[in-house]
């Protein structure tokens, strides 16, 4: 491994960002010491990101920052853009969120890393490609060094980036939300990773909305909420026993913390599955499942990524032809009562066109009524001015519901919610899965809950399914 | 790879039906009398047309029914004979090698020409979107892709030939007045091929992996080359797929504007004198060009990008 170049401390002090509008980040401060990893917690749109950002020298053009950012007495915000850039990947890396989409996917994953030693650090050729060989086995991806980058999964991307980071043997670790969009023992294994880079004496900023990441890295925590730091201290305890009623809030909402509120079922079965099977080429996703849902039940189905959760509830939906076996519906009900809600609220909306004109249109097509919209909105807890704003102009949780209002005008009896609040940040995920649970307990729709999160499933599901990966 | 490779001849085998078919009916529902006009082609219109005619009618069984016209052809097709010119009598086969070979020249240096033009202009655009150099190049290419090839052919003729007197005007034999016509075509090539780099680039300098590339660390340079050309390179090889129907289009405009002596040129004539072995042979020869293609720039994906290769 590249010794990290040492560095002693980064400290923020009164640390603010402007717009032209007025300020979104005020007067942070916070300091990051060796085996002191730092978590950032808060919601999306609380900031948290744009200090990483500012400390990266990555602010949109737009964004001011004034304050202080020192890297062992060194002010990173007074430095010009040729400085900030020179820091990177020598004194300080970025782990990108969503490391599957930051890697080239037009090049194996060896170059890519050996180009740091290349370009950055200036070996000749073969050496750099020996040095990366020994950056990748440092991170368990010695024999990876061929793949591309869509080849792996996403535990492997995110190594990947670290061996990147590795190269380059920079000392101070960004990781912007590390582990979004991975399961639960992938994201285990990401944090595990990162507590390593702590003992091997790197400075670790990481950003999430994690809480059960911010447990298992220790050090400390600070809580950012509408652009303010409003709990900052170690772990332990703004962990058990925050200051402010938002960290409490957020404490709530980690499904791990919640009180069990499972539906009863109300009715008969909605939907069943006999004898699936699905086959993608040569890998078996899963043989001979039975499954049925009834009214006013929640049926989760957990498991790893890749195990074919979805494909299950695809499958149920009619969506994916099954290989073997047979999906039955109850008889006489229309296929439009089926309804799914998606994992990200945002591309299950046409981008450039207000929400309030596709429920209107989405009204005629089945000669409703706008009162029922108005009726949903209430019970859904949305604000009737959301609906002249474009689908990225409101939040992931409050489009969720506009997702779970809009499965709801066509009366579903059954509702198939894939992975519908993962990419939601706790807060928001509690709201879209308390008014879901509403719905069901009055409406008796039956919901196949597709998740990751086991603790989710827990507290909330009926019955639940568990799908292993199934090795080739 | 002998998957596609026979593929492709499938394909080749099935567009070579389809166009033969097609000619063969256009050319059968075209008003006029094809005889008579074959006849005008062969001795020039003169008082013993009709009964030129009647001869031509007889040796060409054009007086038989066209089901045994098509089957005669259609066999013809499948042992790879194209029949003879009616006009010329030459075989088909060999004046298509002359007038093939020579669009082949004219197409290889427009799309040289335009490869040089469009992709620079689209890189400049693409790195500062919405800058001065990209508005200047979406005037350019918009100006350019109205204009149509004939206008544009004449205009180039007007200023290169007749004001200027650089370059002839018209004609074949030197790298001369290839310039031209190649230029002629390679503009409007150009005109769009420049808007889909400019995109391409744009595209691929927010993507994710492009911002990550600089944060690791490489000089800019660096990570344009590396990480910014061959993602970009992807949408546009697949449209020089598409371009290529511009360019047959093309190439039966401008040559017939140069009088410069190609299968286009050649097409035009075989149709004004009813020469149907000619129009399907040479329309044949357009076509498998096209399978030729489409199939180099499926190859060059493939190379380019690596998930391609995996779906195959």
């Amino acid at each position: 491994m590249n010794a990290p170049a040492r560095i002693h401390e980064l400290s923020i002090a009164g640390l603010s960002i402007h717009s032209r509008t007025g300020p979104i980040v005020r007067d942070i401060s916070l300091s990051l010491r060796p085996g002191q990893p730092l978590t950032l917690l808060g919601e999306s749109g609380s900031g948290k990101s744009l200090v990483a950002q500012a400390v990266m020298g990555t602010l949109p053009p737009e964004l001011t920052a004034s304050g202080a950012i020192r890297l062992d007495g060194v002010d990173l915000i007074s430095s010009s853009p040729d400085e900030r850039r020179e820091r990177w990947g020598r004194a300080i890396s970025l782990l990108p969120q969503e490391p599957w989409l930051a890697l080239d996917p037009t090049m194996r994953i060896g170059p890519q890393v050996a180009e740091v030693h290349r370009f950055v650090r200036r070996q000749a050729a073969p050496q750099s490609s020996a040095l990366a060989r020994t950056n990748l086995t440092e991170v368990g991806l010695g024999h990876a060094g061929a793949l591309y980058p869509f080849q792996m999964s996403g535990g492997m991307c995110q190594r990947a980036a670290i061996a990147i980071a590795h190269a380059g043997g920079s000392g101070l670790l960004i990781a912007d939300e590390p582990t979004k969009g991975l399961d639960a023992d992938l994201r285990d294994r990401i944090v595990a990773r990162l507590k390593q880079e702590v003992d091997a004496g790197r400075l670790l900023l990481t950003i999430t909305h994690d809480i059960s990441v911010a447990r298992a890295l220790g050090g400390t925590v600070g809580v950012m909420l509408e652009g303010r730091l409003v709990d900052y201290g170690s772990a332990e305890q703004v962990l058990t026993a925050p200051s402010h009623p938002y960290s409490q809030a957020l404490l709530n909402a980690d499904p791990q913390t919640w009180v069990g509120s499972a539906p009863a079922p109300s009715g008969d079965v909605v939907l069943g599955g006999r004898g699936l099977a699905k086959r993608f080429d040569n890998y078996a996703l899963f043989e001979d499942i039975d499954i049925e849902v009834r009214a006013g039940e929640i049926l989760s189905v957990v498991g790893p990524s890749g195990c074919g959760k979805t494909t299950l509830g695809n499958i149920l939906l009619g969506l994916v032809e099954p290989d073997a076996g047979t999906v039955e519906r109850r008889k006489g009900i229309s296929r439009l009562r089926f309804q799914k809600l998606y994992q990200d609220p945002p591309a299950a909306f046409p981008p450039h066109q207000a929400i309030r004109k596709g429920l209107r249109d989405l009204v005629k097509l089945h000669r409703g009524r706008w009162e029922e919209v108005e009726a949903l909105l209430e019970r859904l807890r949305l604000q009737n001015g959301l609906l002249d704003r474009l689908p990225g102009q409101i939040s992931g949780g409050e489009l969720q519901r506009f997702a779970i209002l809009r499965a709801l005008l066509l009366d579903p009896v059954f509702l198939f919610a894939d992975e519908a609040t993962s990419r939601l940040d706790p807060v928001s995920q509690k709201e879209v899965v308390d008014v879901l649970l509403e719905v069901v307990g009055e409406t008796g729709l039956g919901v196949l809950l597709v998740t990751h999160d086991h603790a989710l499933a827990e507290k909330i599901s009926t019955r639940t399914v568990r799908l292993a990966r199934r090795d080739t | 790879m002998r998957r596609f490779l026979l593929a492709r001849l499938a394909q080749a085998g099935v567009v070579a039906v389809v166009v033969g078919t097609l000619c063969f009916v256009l050319m059968r529902v075209l008003p006029g009398d094809a005889a008579m006009r074959i006849a005008a082609g062969r001795y020039g219109p003169d008082a013993a047309i009709a009964e030129a005619a009647e001869k031509v009618r007889q040796e060409l069984g054009l007086d038989q029914p066209w089901p045994v016209q098509f089957l005669e052809w259609l066999g013809n097709l499948l042992r790879f004979d194209l029949g003879h010119s009616l006009v010329t009598g030459a075989p088909v086969i060999e004046e298509l090698k002359v007038q093939l070979g020579a669009s082949l020249w004219l197409a290889a240096a427009a799309l040289l020409l335009s490869l040089l033009i469009g992709p620079a202009v689209g890189i400049v655009s693409g790195l500062r979107p919405n800058g001065w150099a990209d508005r200047l190049g979406l005037a350019g290419s918009v100006t350019l892709r109205a204009l149509p090839p004939f206008v544009l052919g004449l205009i180039l003729m007007l200023v290169f030939s007749i004001w200027l007197g650089w370059l002839p005007p018209a004609g074949f034999g030197s790298w001369r007045e290839l310039i031209l016509p190649s230029l002629t075509l390679a503009l409007g090539l150009a005109a769009v091929s420049s808007r889909v780099t400019r995109e391409a680039i744009a595209t691929v300098a927010k993507a994710p992996y492009f911002a990550f590339a600089r944060h690791k660390g490489l000089p800019e340079a660096v990570v344009v080359r590396r990480h910014g050309l061959r993602n970009a390179a992807i949408p546009v090889v697949s449209y020089l797929g598409l371009q290529a129907i511009y360019l047959v289009e093309g190439v039966v405009v401008v040559e017939t504007i140069f009088a410069y002596p190609g299968i286009g040129h050649a097409l035009v004539h075989a149709i004004v004198e009813r020469d149907i072995p000619m129009v399907q042979g040479t329309a044949l020869a357009m076509g498998l060009i096209f399978v030729a293609v489409t199939a180099g720039v499926d190859a060059a994906s493939a190379w380019l990008d690596p998930r391609l290769r995996r779906a195959q």
